[in-house]
């Protein structure tokens, strides 16, 4: 069954490109249907685990081992949902139908490389998959030529940036395997895991390694320097999809994966998350303050909300496994609707640039409201999502007696909210400036999916005792 | 399972790092944009060099041979797209220099 979530990506994507170019239109909504199957299959491996016997022939095709549990489900749920958003922003905003078909394309690429991601129990298969993500990637920057004519410059740049550091992070994850096949003789995450409970220094340099290579794949501070621009350069469904999930998934979910399956509690492991979430959330919420591009923003945002998770995971492990993955989907949900929002603005007024907007609510109400939602959620507003989440990420770090970094938690939520203010006073808020007087709502195209990621956001948020309730009885 | 790491280890070690100095140097020293890939290579041949060593250290040689061989695929790969935004420089500034990749602050 887990092999099959590789697989059938990997063969719509031949498929595809075997049909004639007359049908090459309908590229994106085979893509739709995989991304669709994909958020379905997130449940269905949840609640039963079907690893039947009839799929045995394919896992010797494989020369791996998979296995799906809840936090596979988990990231297979938020690239299902992201990637259908991605794809219907797509096809609003990118101009051209090969640039749509490549977009498809490249999507299922990237997401053959997430759900190996979310299920591989070796270190060199997590490298690899992270690797092909970030591979497909680097081209969905580069391959689109839509959007406003400065970026066409910056396409180029943004990749650039985003590779040099993938590659020093690759170097990093390997070096991290050789010296795990020194210390522990094996790279799987049972035998990485018995080497770390036997600490030798060996063993630690290998997991300080390979956590570097990862923070670098996730943006943390100090490596934080190429995902605004990357985010930025990105063409608005490419933003959409990196932000939301491609990002997440190659640094932070496979952290997630690392530590809840290779690091018991009690480790000197938990101060380097930490001390690397504490200072992620703190600089990146200051350097989001001091943004004036839309897009730059939430890249910032990103940043500083990627360490909330990081500093989960240094808190207490099962309570912070929880909350980790929780604040994961929320951010996954709220932040690829804002660049969804963004990719909205962009296309009804030409720019990003805050400074040039004011009073666009009164004419794209759609818009204001939603985005009010997710900037609220994320800065963590009860009852919204993100509420419920940052405060089991204080409890997290609460039990574990962390108390400092609770209290830095606590109060970069206010950075955060003043950053998210500044944005709704400078885009939505105020007298309409004449230039955008006749400005309308975006096309329902792209109101549908910001607007049913909002639902999902507040559903989540008032009903939230019951979703966490399904989740514990689920054994998280 | 604690493999006893020999003395010939910090031999081939000390290879490995030179080999990665050596690239980290040339991708550091220089403003051409397809010498910093020369780097990025010089970088990689280090690790896979790391590996073959690990793996015949640790008595993993089938292992180290799977490894390598789908180190070097991807990196081919990275290597291609690398040489295409290269090549979209080069168009778009007519100049392989690294200043190009500047435009983007704050």
């Amino acid at each position: 069954m887990s092999h099959l979530l590789l697989l059938v990506p990997f063969l719509a994507v031949v498929v595809l490109n075997l049909l004639p170019k007359r049908a090459r239109g309908a590229a994106l909504w085979v893509s739709f249907g995989v991304l669709g199957l994909e958020a379905a299959a997130a449940f269905v491996e949840r609640f039963s685990s079907i690893d039947s016997s009839a799929f045995t022939w394919l896992e010797s095709v494989f020369g791996f081992r998979l296995a799906a549990d809840h936090l596979s489900g988990l990231a297979m749920l938020c690239a299902g949902i992201v990637g259908m958003v991605a794809l219907l922003v797509a096809r609003r905003t990118l101009k051209d139908a090969g640039e749509k078909f490549f977009f498809a394309n490249l999507v299922l690429v990237a997401l053959v490389g997430i759900n190996g991601i979310a299920m591989v129990r070796d270190l060199f298969s997590l490298y690899v998959f992270v690797e092909v993500t970030a591979i497909a990637t680097f081209i969905l920057i580069t391959a689109s030529r839509s959007g406003a004519a400065s970026r066409g410059e910056q396409v180029f740049e943004g990749a650039w940036k985003y590779i040099i550091l993938s590659v020093v992070a690759s170097v990093l994850m390997l070096t991290s395997i050789g010296f795990f096949l020194l210390s522990a003789g094996d790279i799987t995450f049972d035998a990485v895991k018995t080497a770390l409970g036997a600490p030798g220094s060996l063993t630690w340099v290998a997991m300080a390694l390979f956590l570097c290579g990862l923070f670098v794949k996730g943006g943390l501070v100090p490596f934080h320097g190429w995902l605004a621009d990357a985010y930025t350069a990105a063409p608005a469904p490419v933003s959409v999809f990196m932000a939301g999930i491609v990002t997440k998934a190659s640094g932070i979910f496979a952290l997630l994966r690392i530590v809840s399956s290779t690091m018991g509690s009690a480790l000197p492991g938990r101060e380097i998350l930490l001390v690397v979430g504490a200072l992620t959330i703190v600089v990146g919420a200051f350097l989001a303050l001091g943004q004036s591009n839309m897009k730059r923003m939430l890249a910032y945002s990103s940043v500083s909300q990627m360490g909330y998770i990081v500093l989960a995971l240094g808190g207490d492990l099962n309570l912070g496994i929880l909350a980790a993955g929780l604040h994961f989907f929320n951010h996954a949900i709220s932040k690829s609707q804002l660049f969804a929002n963004a990719a909205a603005i962009e296309e009804q007024l030409g720019t990003l640039n805050m400074d040039e907007m004011g009073g666009i609510g009164a004419r794209m109400p759609v818009t204001a409201g939603t985005t009010a939602v997710a900037t609220l959620s994320i800065a963590g507003l009860p009852p919204l999502a993100g509420f419920w989440s940052k405060l089991l990420i204080v409890l997290a770090l609460w039990n574990a007696k962390e108390y400092g970094f609770a209290a830095v938690a606590i109060l970069a939520s206010l950075v955060t909210l003043a950053y998210f203010l500044s944005l709704q006073r400078r885009v939505f808020f105020g007298k309409t400036h004449p230039k955008w007087a006749h400005v309308k709502e975006a096309a329902p195209g792209l109101l549908v999916p910001v607007v049913a990621l909002a639902l999902i956001t507040i559903a989540l948020g008032v009903g939230f005792p019951f979703a966490l309730r399904v989740l514990l009885g689920g054994g998280a | 399972m604690t493999i006893e790491i020999p003395q010939s280890f910090w031999l081939y070690f000390t290879f490995f790092a030179l080999l990665l100095v050596d690239g980290l140097w040339c991708m550091l020293a220089t403003h051409n944009l397809v010498r910093i890939l020369i780097g990025l290579e010089i970088l990689m041949k280090s690790v896979t060099f790391f590996l073959i060593v690990a793996g015949y250290l640790s008595g993993r040689m089938a292992l180290a041979q799977a490894l390598v061989i789908t180190v070097i695929v991807i990196e081919v790969v990275v290597v291609v797209v690398v040489a295409g935004v290269i090549l979209g420089f080069f168009r778009k500034h007519d100049s392989l220099d690294v200043e190009n990749t500047r435009s983007m602050k704050g």
